[in-house]
């Protein structure tokens, strides 16, 4: 075990892990200020905010000998006999100098910056720079330049080229570059080869200062007003850990979430920006009925009463599960029409799948699969049904057998039925349609539910590798609105309010696949594959 | 049959009438003074409406009325339905019966009515002229009000209410005893329990009972305004620092009836302090002594009582400023550890006198009245000193900190 | 801390002398002040819509809020929510947008105050880092509903429009304040 001493203190860093001294002297809890180095990235060390003086301990004699010059903690690895200072008058006086020069030509216009409030720039002059500027060179320009995807605003950027490496490293595309020389150097993009790929959005969160902005977030509201919640973006299978940031139930942006396992810290533009939908004006509001060829808007109040007695009396039953629900909540429905019908059919919703699957060379997936939780719903109705159904299967289901009710799970962002499949459904008397857009099938139900968002639900979703992780609520969804889980929980007559951890506990106890989700998920979600692994022991013990 | 039955009636009507406006506008008048007191101007706005005349606010009372009548009436769903309502009209009631006995003059001559009518009496004006037990009858009255209270609190079903009836029917009870003992002096000196003939006797000794019986006097005034609750002794509501006590769950008519009830209690209050010590219609040289009135005298006596009550009422409003609240352990042994022996002291005195002084003082050939007064307050320097000396009331039930010296002197020397 | 704490220092209500044990002092203060009040003092009360409150230093004054406007007559806000973000009575409602004029990057779309819920505490004027809002010297404000009460932009900006001659921005009297001593210092008059 490498062992290193950081001001005076002496820690033990893990095995078999390459580190440089930022990462090393974070697991100790001391924090080397940095630009432009960035774990996801290349060391370049050109920012020299993170120079450190540094040293090594003879293990045998135990003298330290350090060296004469500050180096940049970026570029040091951590090796066993490591001595770093990190709290001296030398290094302080560097960062101080450091600082200094970064505010030269800074704008200093954080009342209108964006990023004013989760800017490294504005942190760590407060916590290392000067108390005041010693100069002023020039007057401050702001200008501001379109390059594509973001904007940028160019005397605000402080040259740490995160962005060019990103672009270069991880997405591959290499639009980004840093224009002229010397104290002349600016970002910028080759003309008519604007920024512009599907993980663009990425270099305004490493950016860290408010040189690059996003278009969508442009001045929508600055980040302290903002509470940012756990989530899991649904734009495609591979569910991605997102942060939620909301203020006053308006969501305002989708940040990564780091998670080693998945996604790293990054997200595609796709995801980044689908939240639009949440706050769209088309949303289906209130629970509507139809009676005698005429909507009816309803209340809730009484309502679940009514949809449950309405259910028992239809006869037989069939099921279609969005994967955009929850695992939670995929389970509650299968258990409600389980319980009103032992034989009820449940079949898996429509698979929406666009172009191929992408790979980026930071090795960033994309999967044509649009939706979230296919998997997840895959174990519930394998569980329920012993097979799995999907929806042409249960298409094929309705000719044979006379349905007396359907519940469809709707929830998709778009359009997601064809009206040759949607008219196959007129026959039934019962149809309940829960979904977030009306659609040639919710305008055939009988009963027309709306739908929650993705962030105004709480519940698990299992992605393509099956790693199970949860989403909490950010928002509370519009008034007329239930959520999916509530409404499920009331009909089942359950007590209180609706928690999915408790429906989990329940899943985990019930089906063995979800034995794993007894306890807390951790933030980077639970890899559910290594109950297959289990299994295929199971099987390979018995064949032998 | 019929004249008495008449003039009954019109007396029971100008009592409650009276009553009602007079309470309407001691309120704007209480409203004034509060407003003087503070350097305010108080209500000075309210005129006839839809008019620009304001008549110095003197439309202030309707506009209260009219606004406590228009509140929403709701009734909790937490209380007692039956005693919610009923409790306000107990104290209501209560509050308007006592002055069924209360004077609120003299005597009218009988020549108000023609000669053919056969009334040759002179006219009492009283409700109920000849109710012998005229103060007892004021007692059981105004012991119903604490059911009033009491009810209130417990049908209130709510803590607030719970405990501020039991705290006002605490005091409530606890001074009653003084305020008997009080009046007790005083019906031995004049050997009834009609309030007409305690003022007669009061007129034709000359001596009013403040002036012969001081410690009387103030046994009764305080319990008075106890029983008023009115400052300094308000504890049962005590607005800037309790709960509103037993009417916190009270509002519009309800709530009306309360303070109104309230009100005329302090009415009642002021009309049996200038009645039993202050002579009542009486003044000297000016309304005579008997019941063969003149017209003047009579309009005399009418006017001196009604003076001497509203002065009575100043000083109530008054004493509301001046004086601080008591707490309310101070309030209780004040109740029953000062006024209680006080008043027993001022009974004894008075007995003693009534058995042996007037006698003495004839015999020594000194005016009896004069005599009593000497000795009254002489016996109500001694108490009061007495009362000074062991100042019972001025206890301290603040927690006691253990070995007081031993904790002030070392913070002292660590400053040094 | 401890009630046998060495740093306290206990203090004891004042003995009462026989006199003060008696109430009659009292008796006496009591009522000397109160009829003293009620007979010989002077009425403070200010009867309010016909005489007015005399407002001693409009420019420090603490009334209704206004915008300001600048030489061109634009709204000088710059929507960095500063104010929104140091109002204790979040009444500050602000939604930003790019501006369309090249010298300025943002301005306010939407800047609605509600002043009812407002306190008048001042700090948003103190938070302003481009003296854009300032409380007026107007303290009456009355509306019939709380919609009315919400002001919104063209709102506040009317305000600077009746304000601006009697309590000028801070930079303008700091300017006017220049002038003054200029024209008003004789070494400069005699020199030029």
């Amino acid at each position: 075990m490498p062992k290193i001493t950081i001001d005076g203190r002496e820690i033990e860093l893990p095995d078999g892990q390459r580190m440089n001294v930022i990462e090393a002297a974070k697991l100790s809890g001391v924090e080397i200020p940095h630009y432009c180095y960035h774990p996801g990235l290349p060391v370049v060390g050109s920012c020299r905010m993170c120079l450190i003086e540094t040293g090594n301990c003879d293990a045998k004699t135990g003298e330290i000998k350090m060296q004469p010059k500050l180096v940049p903690g970026c570029t040091v690895p951590a090796t066993d006999g490591l001595v770093i200072v990190t709290a001296n008058e030398k290094v302080r006086q560097a960062r101080a100098m450091v600082e200094e020069d970064l505010l030269l030509r800074h704008p200093v216009d954080c009342p209108i910056c964006d990023k004013a409030g989760e800017c490294t720039l504005q942190d760590y002059y407060f916590k290392y720079g000067q108390a005041s500027r010693r100069t002023d060179v020039m007057p401050f320009t702001s200008r501001k330049r379109d390059l594509g995807d973001v904007n940028l605003f160019i005397d605000r950027c402080v040259l740490c080229s995160r962005c060019v490496r990103f672009c270069a490293e991880v997405s591959g595309t290499a639009e980004l570059m840093i224009a002229n020389r010397g104290a002349h150097e600016e970002i910028d993009v080759v003309p008519d080869f604007p920024l512009h790929n599907e993980l663009s959005g990425n270099v305004v969160d490493l950016c860290p200062v408010g040189a690059l902005a996003d278009k969508d977030f442009l001045y929508q509201q600055r980040v302290w007003f903002m509470r940012r919640h756990r989530s899991v973006c649904t734009d495609c299978s591979v569910g991605c850990s997102i942060w939620v940031e909301e203020n006053q139930d308006q969501i305002y942006r989708l940040k990564p979430r780091e998670n080693p396992h998945v996604n790293k810290w990054w997200i595609c533009n796709q995801g980044r920006y689908g939240y639009h939908h949440v706050h769209d004006a088309n949303r289906l509001a209130v629970p509507r009925v139809r009676k005698d060829g005429k909507t009816v808007d309803l209340s809730w109040n009484g309502l679940p009463e009514e949809l449950k007695s309405k259910l028992f009396t239809a006869g037989h039953l069939g099921g279609v599960f969005s994967p955009f629900i929850s695992v939670e909540e995929a389970y509650l429905l299968a258990k409600l029409l389980r319980s009103i019908d032992p034989q009820a059919v449940l079949a898996m919703g429509p698979m929406p799948r666009v172009g191929e699957d992408q790979k980026f060379p930071g090795g960033f997936v994309i999967t044509a699969e649009k939706v979230p939780n296919r998997r997840g719903i895959e174990e519930i109705l394998g569980y329920f049904m012993h097979k799995v159904l999907s929806f042409e299967d249960f298409l094929q289901e309705m000719q044979r057998i006379e349905f007396g009710g359907v519940w469809v799970s709707g929830g998709y962002k778009g359009p997601w039925i064809e009206d040759s499949a949607a008219r196959r459904f007129e026959k039934i008397p019962l149809l309940i349609v829960q979904d977030l857009f009306p659609s040639s099938l919710s305008e055939r139900a009988t009963y027309q539910l709306p739908a929650a968002a993705f962030s105004e639900r709480e519940g698990s979703y299992m992605n393509r590798d099956d790693r199970l992780q949860t989403a909490n609520m950010a928002v509370r969804p519009p008034w007329g609105v239930r959520a999916e889980g509530s409404l499920f929980w009331q009909m089942l007559g359950r007590k209180g309010l609706y928690n999915s951890r408790t429906v989990l506990d329940d899943l985990s106890r019930e089906v063995l696949y979800f034995a794993p989700a007894a306890g807390p998920l951790p933030d980077t979600g639970l890899d559910m594959k290594i109950n297959k692994l289990a299994e295929v022991g199971a099987l390979t013990a018995k064949t032998a | 049959m019929l004249p008495i039955v008449l003039v009954a009636l019109i007396k029971v009507g100008l009592v409650i009438g009276g009553l009602m406006t007079a309470a309407a506008y001691l309120v704007l008048g209480e409203r004034w003074i509060a407003a003087w007191i503070q350097d305010r101007k108080g209500p000075n706005r309210v005129g006839i409406p839809l008019t620009k005349i304001r008549l110095f606010g003197l439309g202030q009372p309707l506009a209260d009325g009219v606004k406590f009548l228009f509140k929403a009436e709701y009734t909790p769903a937490h209380v007692d339905k039956g005693l919610y309502f009923f409790a306000p009209m107990t104290i209501f009631i209560t509050a308007i019966a006592v002055f069924a006995v209360i004077p609120f003059g003299s005597f009218l001559p009988s020549d108000i009515f023609p000669a053919s009518w056969g009334v040759h009496e002179p006219i009492n004006l009283v409700i109920a002229p000849g109710v012998d037990v005229g103060m007892i009858f004021v007692f059981a009255m105004g012991s119903i009000a604490v059911y009033g209270v009491v009810l209130g609190g417990w049908a209130s079903n709510s803590k607030y209410s719970f405990l501020g009836g039991l705290r006002s029917s605490a005091q409530l009870i606890g001074y009653e005893l003084p305020l008997g003992l009080g009046i007790l002096g005083v019906v031995l000196s004049s050997g009834s329990l009609r309030l007409d003939a305690i003022m007669e006797h009061q007129a034709q000794t000359g001596a009013w009972n403040a002036f012969v019986q001081p410690l009387g006097m103030i046994v009764f005034c305080v319990a008075s305004f106890a029983e008023a609750s009115r400052l300094p002794f308000d504890l049962p509501e005590a607005e800037q620092e309790l709960i509103g006590g037993y009417h916190t769950e009270y509002f519009g008519i309800k709530l009306m009836m309360y303070l109104v009830g309230e009100y005329l209690h302090m009415v009642a209050a002021a009309f049996l302090i200038v009645m039993l010590f202050f002579g009542g219609w009486h003044f000297w040289g000016l309304t005579g002594s008997g019941n063969i009135v003149t017209w003047g005298e009579a309009i005399l006596r009418i006017v001196v009582l009604n003076v001497k009550v509203l002065g009575m009422v100043f000083f109530f409003m008054v004493a509301r400023w001046s004086w601080a609240r008591f707490r309310y352990d101070q309030l209780m042994s004040l109740a029953w550890l000062v006024m209680l022996p006080m008043g027993m002291v001022n009974l004894a005195y008075v007995a003693i006198w009534e058995e042996y002084g007037g006698d003495w003082a004839r015999s020594a050939g000194f005016s009896p009245q004069i005599a009593m007064t000497l000795c009254g307050w002489a016996v109500f320097s001694v108490t009061w000193y007495v009362a000074t000396k062991m100042s019972p009331s001025q206890g301290d039930n603040r927690p006691r900190r253990q070995s007081r010296e031993s904790n002030i002197r070392p913070g002292f020397e660590a400053e040094k | 801390m401890k009630t046998d704490d060495a740093r306290i220092r206990w203090v004891e209500s004042p003995k009462l002398g026989m006199l003060g044990k008696s109430y009659l002092t009292l008796f006496i203060k009591g009522l000397t002040t109160t009829l003293g009040h009620l007979f010989f003092h002077k009425k403070v009360t200010l009867e309010s819509p016909e005489q007015r409150h005399k407002v001693l230093d409009p420019v420090n004054y603490r009334g209704v809020h206004r915008l300001n406007k600048d030489e061109q007559g634009r709204v000088k806000c710059v929507a960095c929510f500063l104010c929104a973000t140091a109002c204790p009575a979040h009444c500050i409602d602000i939604v930003a947008e790019p501006s369309p004029w090249p010298d300025r990057e943002k301005y306010p779309k939407v800047f609605n105050i509600d002043e009812l819920r407002c306190i008048f505490c001042g700090m948003c004027e103190q938070a302003c880092p481009v003296e854009a809002i300032e409380l007026t010297s107007f303290y009456d404000l009355t509306g019939a509903s709380r919609e009315e009460m919400i002001f919104d932009k063209e709102k506040l900006l009317s305000v600077f429009d009746q304000t601006k001659e009697r309590e000028p921005m801070p930079s303008k009297r700091a300017n006017d304040a220049a002038q003054d001593r200029l024209k008003t210092c004789p070494t400069s008059g005699d020199s030029s």
